[in-house]
This record gives C-alpha cells, structure tokens and sequence, in this order.
C-alpha cells in the first residue's frame, strides 16, 4: 500500500450522498413510539378477577411484589383479600409474574413511561393505580402459555363394564410417579385451607409427597384429621372448588393425594409408627361419645392423645356411623377403615359397639358418668317420599337399603330400580343397584348440572349404564294386585328461574305424565335425626330447633357439659365437617376440663 | 571533574527510568468497553507492561442463581453481557435440558437460531460503533447504532423487549413467531444487505481504518489455542473454529453457511471476519426462515415451583460474537441449581490475552485493541 | 463412530493414569474423569499435549459443604476429536491447596485467581495480585455454600421504607379460619 491512498481517502466521502436521504429516527418527544403488540411494560391487574393467590410474589426474583391489603377488597372464600403492589424500582419486566398468574389476571401493558419525582411513587398497585391499563394489555398469558399446570394427573379406574361386576374398589389410586406429578401441580397458595371445614394443611402434605417425603405428608394430614384415608376417598373435597389452579384448568386432586399418602401407611400399626403420635400422660378425666361416626372418633382420637379417658357407644356393630354404612364398598371398603378405626383404638379409644344409647344404656347415666360428654349421633332415619303408593312392597329409602347392603344384608330389588333424588346417596343407591345386577333410573326434579352429587360419581354412574332423567317430579306409584311397586308415574318439569336470585325452580308441566316401569322406588331426598334417646328432663337445656341440636362455636350445647357435632348440627352433612365438628369440640372439652 | 561526570551520568540514568510513566486507563474511559481498567506502564508511548483491574461490576449472580428457582435463575443470564445476551440465555437452557433430557420442539430451535443469529448482528453492529469509534470514526457507530435498532424493533416484536429479551428458556422459546414476523424479518434483511456496502466505504475501504489496525495486536497463530482464543479473534489467526460447526447444537449442522477466517491474527483481520459474519448471519436467517417447520415451539416444563433437576451435572457452549460462551450447571436434586458457572470468552480475552498482546503496543491502540477481541467487562465479573 | 473414540480415550487415560475413574454413559460427546487432586497436572500436560485435547473450555469449583469437599472442575476440549473431557478432582474442604497450573494455559491463572478469592483455596505457586474481582474483602470466601448472601445484604445495607404492610397470603389465610400449622409442617409451607 502506497502511502497515500486515493481511493482509502475518497470512498469514507460517499457518506456525503447521506444528506439526500430521510432521516430514519423518529422525533422524540414529539412523536413517542407505539410498543409492539407483545411489549412487557407496566404491570395491569384486573382486580375482580385476582384472587389474591400470590404466586407472582413467590416468582419474582428481585422481591419487588408484596401482597397487600387495600381498601375495598375483602377476603373471602377462594380469594385471600390480597393484591399485588410492585416495588417498579425493583422490577425487571422479565414477566414471570405473568407466565405463573392462575387465573391470567396479571398482565403487563404497552405502558412504559413512568416518570416521577417522589421515589416511593414507584411502589403502585397495578389495576388500582392504573384502572384503564385494561385497554393496554400486550404480554398476558393464555391456558397455552401459562407456566401452571391446568391438567390434571388422570385417576386409573376400572373399567365401567368391569365395575358392575362386583363391589370392587373403582378408584385405583395414584402410583409414586403419578402422585408426585400431580402434587409438584400445586403453587401452594393455601386458599383451599380457609374452605376445608377442619382447615386441613393441605398445601403442606401436598408439598411434602411432590418432595417425596410421603412419611411428613401423613404426620403432618394426621395433626388434625384421624380419618384422612376416609377422606382421602370420599370426601366431598370443597378445598378443589377453590383451587387457584381451577380458575383457568381443572383442579389439584387433593383429594386423591390425600388418599395416596395415606396409602403408604398399609397397617394401622405402620400409621402409629409414622405417626407416632405424642400421647399425654392420663389426667383422670373422662369423656363419653355417643356415635362413632367421624365426628365421635375425631374427637375420641384428639381427646385421647390430651390423656382423657374416653368411651365410645355405638349403637352398631361396627365404627364409621354415615361412612360405614351410608357410602357403598366400591368407594370405601371396609379394610380401609377398619384399618383406621384400628389406629384410632391402638392409641387408647374404648369403643363398645351393639349399645344403643336410651335402649341398651340410658343417656342419664352417661351423663352421670362421664366429666364431658359429646354427641355424634348423626342422621340415622331418612325422609320418605311422601306421594301416592309410598307404602307398596318395593318402596324404600335409599339410605335404609345401603345400610342394609353395607350390613351384609341381601335386599331384593328386581330387575327395575328407579332413584328418586340427585345427590350422593341417590348414586351411591343406583350403583349398588347396578351392581345386583338391576336397570336403574335416577329422577331428579333439576337439570343434570343441578345435581348435588359429586360430578365424578355422576360420571361413573353413567359410564356403569344408570339412565338419568333429569327434570321429573314423581307424583305416583303404581301397585300391582300383590300390593308391589309396578311402575312410577312422573311429571315433567320445566326449569323456572328464580326471582330472588336463587337457583332456577322446576316447575311440573300439567299433562306432561309420565310413566316408568318400575320393581323397586328409592327415596334418596334426605335424612333426619332421631333424638329419643335424650329424655326430658335434658330437652329444655339441649335445644332442638329444625332438627338438629343447637350448639354454640366451640360445640357446646345449652347444657355446659354436653357437646355435639355431625350431621345432627351442622347443615353441609358430609364427614369433613363432622370431623371439624368433633375436634373443635374436644379442643372445647379440653379447655373447660384442662381449667378445673 | 571525573565524580562530576560520573554523578551527571547517573542522573541521566535515573532519568531514563522515570520514563517508564503508569497510566491507568478506565474503569471510566470512552474507549474501554465497560467498567473495567487497564493499568498500563508506557516508555515514551510503547506499552512495556499491561495489568487488567476488574472488580467494578460483580453482581455475583453465581451465587445468586443458587438461592433461586431454575426457572427464576433464567432472568438473570441476560445480565451476563448485555450487549448479546441471548447466547447466554441459549447456554443455560441447552445445560438444563441435557441434565433434565428435556426434548426441544424442531420449530423451537429453529426460532433459537433466528434469535441468536438476529444477536449476532445486533452485536456486530455495536462493535462497529466501538471498533471504529475508537479509531475516531464516529459515522459508522452513528449508522450502525441507529440501524441496529431495527433489529431491536424485531426483537420487541418477538420478545416484548428490546435488550433483555429472556426468551429462550429451558423447553424451547417462550413465546411462538407473531404473524408476519418472518415478512418483516426478510424485509429487514434486505435493508442490511444495501447497507453493508456503505459501513465498507467507510471502514473497510477507509485509509485511516486500514493504517490503524493492519498489523497492531497482533496475536500469534501458533499460540492462539494455547492461550484460549476463542471465536472470531481465533478465526482472524487463520485458525478455523466455530462452535456451530464443530460441536453443532440446535440446528446449526442442517444450515449451510462457511466460517470464514483470516491470516495475520491483527485487528483488520478480525474486523474482516466479522464483517463476513454478519454476511453470514444473514444467509443463515434467510435459510432458518425458509425452513422453519410448524408445530410446537415449547416443551412445557412442571410448575416452576416444584421443578427439580437430576442430580449432575452440563455444560453448553455457544458461539456468541465474543466467542465460546458457556453455562456449567450443577445440580443436587433440589429446584435449585448447586452451583452455575458462566464461562464468557472476555474472560480470558480481556484478561490473561489483553495483558499479552498489548505489550510493545502504542498506548493510542489500546482500546483498537479491546475492542476487536470483544472485551465485556460484565462477563468476566458477572 | 464416537463411541469407539471415547473408548479408545478412556483406554489410554487409565493405561497412563491409573487412579483415574471414567464416566462414560453420555450419549453425546462428553467424557468424565474424577483423578486425585495429585494427578491433576500431569493429566492435564497428557491430554493437551499428547492427546490433542488443546483448548482450555473452563474451569470452576463446586462447594459440597455437606460432604465437606470441593471440587475442581476442567473442561478440556479437542477440536480434533470434538470431544470435551471433563477432569474433577475433589480438594478438603478445610484445607483446600492445589499447585499452580497457569504454566499449562496461562489462562489458568485466572481461574485460580477465582478460586483462591472466591473458594478459599490455596494455589501453590501462583504469580498474580492479591485481590482480583473483590476490593478488601475481610469476609468469608463468599462463593462457597455455607456464605449466606441474604443476610449479608441484610447485614449491610438497608431497606427501602414504605414495604413494610406486605402480608403472607398463607399465614393471612390461616389466621383468618385460626387455623394453626404445626411446627414440623411449616417447612413445607411456601
């Protein structure tokens, strides 16, 4: 190369033909650039849809979002009353927040100016500070992109067609590898624990089976439920309503992993060993139960392990009251809760069974007897359906035939078995009835969506061939010459919505009669109590209004030393509030006899 | 009158010494590519002795990404490098996948390679600010700065940032191709190909380019591995090495494009490497674009929360415009990493090389020189 | 093809290096040898310059607190083979020395630099300033586990005001339905 380089020094000149050109930057500030359509700028919130869960908190790295309360927003069930606020000085738009949101309500705009003087401005709560950031949502996350995961670990069943075979168990129950899958599901929120009636730790047990601690799982399900593995099957699990998962998938199985956990105990002598419960030296008092239903047996268990000395009385032959001889075999067997029953008495229960409390051993001298005494009678007669021919050979209620088939009674059905009724026991007695082998027809005064009956068991009824006809009002039936059920006559109904804002009403449509063949009707429109066995002079202190016991918060009724819990006091009837019923009652016992 | 001469000889002799002057040049210098310092000892303007400071940007984010998630652990690794951070976000998916064995959707990777290769440019185009500011030709930095925006608005477009993209995560990408991106990626392209020709009449063509960097830092050929050289400061020894082609990841070994090299081991021949890259850059984008199958573009991986890795350990390496950069992850079992290792090419570039080459260099080309080996302060730190 | 060649690796490093352990069940192209910290030299002079695995990748150290160990990672690579080889060797904790290896690849230096800063480990031998990315640090080395950055940026510096209304949302619930977790359940709280 020559020292001077003619065309090393005139080609850089060329920038020169620069000058004829458009500028191509644009005229800042006049003109502010439009951010793309997936541009990560400020925070949006939509306030009514967030519940308040909180794992954008738990994601981000730099802890620039804190859970606040604010004016206005209330917790409730299935939402804590907690809003996110950014800390903007601390935030690095990497929108995390917004990949774990559950219900998509976090999002962020195209926003991205914020200019402030006063530092601590930079702390605002998107939704409430930027109410209109709706308009300007760019990077948001759908049910495809959203780091949760919405789908659920499938259950393995038997075969619908297998099912009807036998009393088998249906529900296989989760392996390791499936459990651990659907546990490692759940953000751990903990909104579940408000709605359980005993305030299961649910995020706990869970957390601890994804972590593969399944031993911690069943201490930490046993702190506050000694009947998880009944639980675990047949709950009827309001914690899964609220799951933050469920508000854009399909929820946590709680319940499942319940089961799976205490599945790993297989003996009551493995559960005490898990367990290994701290048990209190004696303290002399002593604790009668009537019951032993899941509420006496929860509050037997708790009692026992503060050193009371507590008695069951049990009118049958066998512990569980409702769960034992309301809920067919297929879905609890037997094993499964004598296994229970068996860990419950190891820790020092008495259950003495076949003593029917005002026939075998009167109420007073229990009363006399004991320093406390609680009662978990629950709901033993049912309702009958109370229309034209009730009284035929063949017409029963639902509750009585399960009791007898869980009591190892033959029934004879025939071969046409109609259902009156949509909840759990009106399944629970159509399965069973598919079982000996009968057609069965569910009627049911709503719409199939109506149904109080777990959608799963719904769904399994169909899948084993029950027929449903949803909207029909039974109105007659039918006798043959030998005074037994021969058909069903029903009307159709035509839903009506309700003025007051409740659930739609059927109403019967005139003419619209119907009629099933029918060999057996089952009334399964709800049960009651029977309270005989309380004499007198106790009915003035222990109040029954509506059909069930008045009790205070902590369980107690009028009379100080008298406790009741279960299905005879609370209104939602299923075990878990029994169960919530008996514990907060021997927390109640144990304060007032602890005191003395 | 001979003790006089001899204490006059002494003096002079005294004198000469001093003239070895240390100058400390940074950590804050125009010319230095970051926060970092060059002490240098100088005779007259010829460099006898060179010593890399660095301490001015740690952030310890090693350390950091141990008390996160591995999902959380993802939005710190732009912060590696800021001006190419996307290789680095590409090291430390492809570790967590080859730990985990994570499956990547073909369309993910070919997004990948789009995002790495548009990268590659985005960074050339910053090193040409500083490779030819540093010469004091500020045009072309102007230029290439401005039009590096356009690939900054593809970016926004896919990423919904413009520097920190965090888009490549462990599964594939985060987010698929929005509609009509491939259009304006092309039409982009176009753009560059016209343009190429005006930053060469500037730099490449320029006298005063061509005297200041033909011949100055230079590094030796038979030495280059031996001390570590990575990237396109090695392929401008004239030794062809390139992550892409010799141990291919994603879909590098499906794409046809040449590694170029260059003979002389100074500044021009790694500036000429460079500038055939981004030549190269674009071929491959055009093919990515041409070829790229529909389908999945991510692996979803379980609930962030709950996500734990198999005990051991990876290591992903990625050929960003520095050089080899690579992520080392360790993994206990738990959802958090044991232990990451970031491996940036400045690391032994900036430091160990730097301190070697500018020996007997004019103190005038010192930041010439850190320049051209892709010297990221940030990245030796981290 | 691949597979033969790192066969034929791992037969000539045990035949040389008889205290080497090979893992060789990656299904890609990586191999890894666990050495004694003694051997570490001479194995590193073999593979570079007897085996072609010239290219220095990396080098880092792992802290196994538990197991009261760390461990030194090489990474070496062949650009002949395409091969990278993985040779670690593990250092007590408590008294964790190595010799100098910057005369293998001057880059080295660098390495052990890190390590001797941010691990604690004594490199015999080693030319290079005391300090290289800290400034008067009196501290623990804080890369190792057992440093808890947390509390060291508690110790140090301070809260912003203006946060201090944030709520759990686990405990908010659980105060609200007085539910109370026991003890041994809250780790696995959030």
């Amino acid at each position: 190369m020559s020292f001077f380089d003619l065309n090393g020094t005139l080609k850089p000149l060329t920038a020169l033909k620069q000058f004829g050109k458009k500028p191509h930057t644009i005229s800042y500030p006049k003109e502010s650039k439009e951010a793309a359509p997936r541009y990560r700028g400020l925070h949006f919130n939509d306030l009514d849809e967030c519940i308040g869960c909180g794992n954008c908190s738990m994601i981000c790295q730099n802890a620039a979002i804190d859970m606040i309360h604010i004016d206005g927003i209330e917790g409730k069930k299935g939402d804590s009353g907690l809003r996110p606020r950014i800390d903007n000085g601390r935030c690095c738009w990497c929108a995390l927040c917004v990949e774990v949101c559950p219900t998509g309500s976090l999002s962020l705009t195209k926003d991205y100016l914020y200019v402030s003087e006063d530092p601590d401005s930079f702390l605002w709560t998107p939704g409430k500070d930027n109410p209109n950031g709706k308009e300007q949502i760019s990077f948001f996350s759908t049910e495809e992109t959203s780091l949760n995961v919405f789908n659920r670990v499938p259950m393995p069943e038997l075969e619908g067609k297998e099912r009807v075979k036998s009393f088998a168990e249906v529900v296989l129950g989760y392996s390791e590898a499936e459990a651990r899958a659907e546990a490692s599901r759940c953000i751990s929120c903990g909104l579940c624990t408000e709605v359980c009636p005993e305030h299961m730790h649910i995020p706990e047990y869970i957390n601890a089976i994804a972590t593969g601690n399944d031993a911690d799982a069943v201490r930490i399900i046993y702190d506050n439920n000694p009947l998880p593995e009944m639980c675990g099957k047949v709950c009827t699990r309001r914690c899964e309503d609220v799951c933050a998962i469920a508000s854009r998938g399909e929820a946590l199985a709680i319940r499942w992993l319940k089961r799976y956990a205490t599945e790993t105990a297989a003996t009551a002598e493995i559960t005490r060993e898990i367990v290994n419960p701290e048990i209190r030296e004696a303290n002399g008092k002593t604790v009668g139960i009537i019951g032993a239903g899941p509420s006496g047996l929860t509050a037997a268990y708790y009692l026992a392990l503060r050193g009371y000395d507590v008695t069951i009385y049990e009118a049958n032959a066998k512990a569980g009251g409702a769960t034992m001889y309301g809920i067919p075999k297929y879905r609890f067997p037997i094993d499964s809760l004598d296994k229970q029953i068996d860990y419950i008495k190891s820790i020092g229960v008495k259950i003495l069974f076949n003593t029917k409390v005002g026939k075998d051993i009167s109420f007073k001298e229990i009363y006399d007897k004991f320093d406390a005494v609680f009662m978990g009678v629950g709901f033993p007669d049912a309702w009958p359906l109370g229309v034209d021919g009730d009284d035929a050979k063949g017409s029963m209620q639902a509750f009585r035939f399960l009791y007898m088939i869980n009591s190892g009674e033959k029934v004879d059905v025939g071969d046409k078995v109609v259902v009156v009724g949509g909840g759990n026991v009106a399944i629970d007695a159509a399965r069973v009835s598919r079982r000996l082998g009968a057609d069965v027809t569910i009627l049911y005064r709503r719409r199939v969506k109506d149904m109080p009956a777990d959608w799963e068991e719904i769904e399994g009824a169909e899948d084993e061939g029950v027929h449903i006809v949803p909207q029909g009002i039974p109105i007659k039936i039918h006798k043959d010459e030998k005074g037994h059920v021969k058909a069903v006559e029903y009307l159709k109904a035509k839903m009506v919505p309700d003025e007051r804002g409740g659930r739609p009403k059927p109403v019967a449509i005139e003419g619209s009669n119907t009629v099933i063949e029918a060999t057996s009707v089952m009334a399964a429109i709800g049960q009651m109590g029977d309270y005989s066995f309380l004499p007198e002079e106790f009915t003035d202190k222990i109040k029954i209004e509506r059909g069930r016991f008045v009790v205070n918060e902590k369980q107690q009724t009028g009379d100080p030393k008298v406790f009741a819990g279960g299905d005879a006091v609370n209104r939602t009837a299923d075990a878990i509030s029994a169960i919530a019923d008996g514990f907060r009652a021997c927390k109640a016992i144990d304060e007032m006899l602890g005191k003395k | 009158m001979e003790k006089k001469f001899l204490i006059l000889q002494k003096n002079t002799q005294d004198k000469m010494r001093e003239k070895a002057t240390t100058l400390y040049i940074g950590p804050q210098h125009p010319g230095i590519t970051g926060n970092m310092m060059v002490k240098v000892q100088v005779e007259g303007d010829t460099i006898v002795r060179a010593r890399t400071e660095v301490g001015y940007l740690h952030r310890a984010f090693e350390k950091l990404q141990e008390r996160r998630n591995w999902l959380q652990s993802f939005t710190l690794l732009c912060r590696f490098c800021v001006p190419e951070p996307d290789p680095v976000e590409e090291s430390y998916a492809r570790a967590v996948e080859l730990l985990e064995g994570r499956e990547v959707p073909e369309r993910a990777k070919y997004i990948r390679v789009l995002m790495l290769e548009l990268a590659r440019m985005g960074s050339y185009m910053l090193w040409y600010g500083g490779q030819s500011g540093s010469l004091g030709l500020y045009t072309i930095g102007q230029w290439t700065v401005g039009d590096r925006n356009y690939i900054l608005d593809l970016f926004e477009e896919l990423t919904g940032g413009r520097v920190y993209h965090m888009y490549i995560w462990p599964g594939g990408v985060r987010r698929d191709l929005p509609e009509g991106f491939a259009d304006k990626v092309l039409r982009t392209m176009d753009y560059f190909e016209k343009r190429l020709k005006d930053y060469d009449d500037l730099m490449f063509e320029n006298t005063i380019f061509q005297k200041r960097t033909q011949g100055v830092g230079v590094i030796p050929k038979e030495k280059a591995v031996e001390w570590g050289v990575v990237g396109p400061v090695l392929r401008g020894c004239g030794i062809k090495s390139d992550i892409r082609i010799d141990d291919p990841y994603e879909v590098y070994d499906k794409l046809d494009f040449i590694v170029p090299t260059h003979e002389g081991g100074d500044i021009w021949s790694r500036a000429l490497v460079r500038r055939q890259e981004i030549r190269q850059s674009i071929r491959i984008i055009r093919q990515v674009i041409e070829n790229m199958p529909s389908g999945e573009y991510y692996n979803r991986i379980p609930n962030p929360f709950k996500w734990t890795l198999p005990k051991g350990d990876a290591y992903a390496r990625t050929e960003a415009t520095r050089g080899e950069v690579a992520m080392y992850i360790v993994s206990d079992g738990s959802i958090h990493p044991r232990r990451t290792h970031f491996r940036g090419a400045a690391y032994v570039h900036g430091i160990t090389l730097l301190e070697k080459i500018l020996i007997g260099e004019n103190v005038a080309d010192i930041s010439a020189i850190m320049n051209s080996l892709g010297v990221c302060p940030p990245e030796i730190e981290r | 093809m691949m597979k033969e060649l790192k066969e034929k690796i791992v037969q000539r490093i045990k035949a040389n290096f008889a205290d080497a352990a090979e893992k060789n069940d990656f299904n890609y192209n990586r191999l890894d040898f666990t050495v004694k910290k003694e051997t570490i030299p001479s194995i590193l002079f073999y593979l570079k310059d007897e085996m072609g695995f010239i290219h220095l990748s990396d080098a880092n150290c792992v802290d196994w607190l538990e197991e009261g160990e760390l461990e030194l990672v090489f990474i070496v690579w062949s650009p002949k083979d395409k091969i990278k080889i993985f040779v670690r060797t593990r250092l007590d904790r408590d008294n964790p020395v190595m010799d100098n290896l910057d005369m293998i690849w001057p880059q080295l230096n660098t390495y052990e630099r890190e390590f001797r800063e941010m691990f604690g480990v004594q490199v015999t031998g080693l030319e290079a300033p005391d300090e290289f990315i800290l400034e008067d640090w009196q501290g623990p080395p804080p890369f190792r586990r057992d440093f808890d950055t947390a509390a060291y940026a508690e110790k140090t510096f301070w809260e912003r005001p203006g946060r201090e209304d944030a709520q759990d949302v686990r405990e908010t619930i659980a105060n609200r339905d007085g539910e109370e977790i026991p003890d041994f359940a809250k780790k696995y709280s959030r």
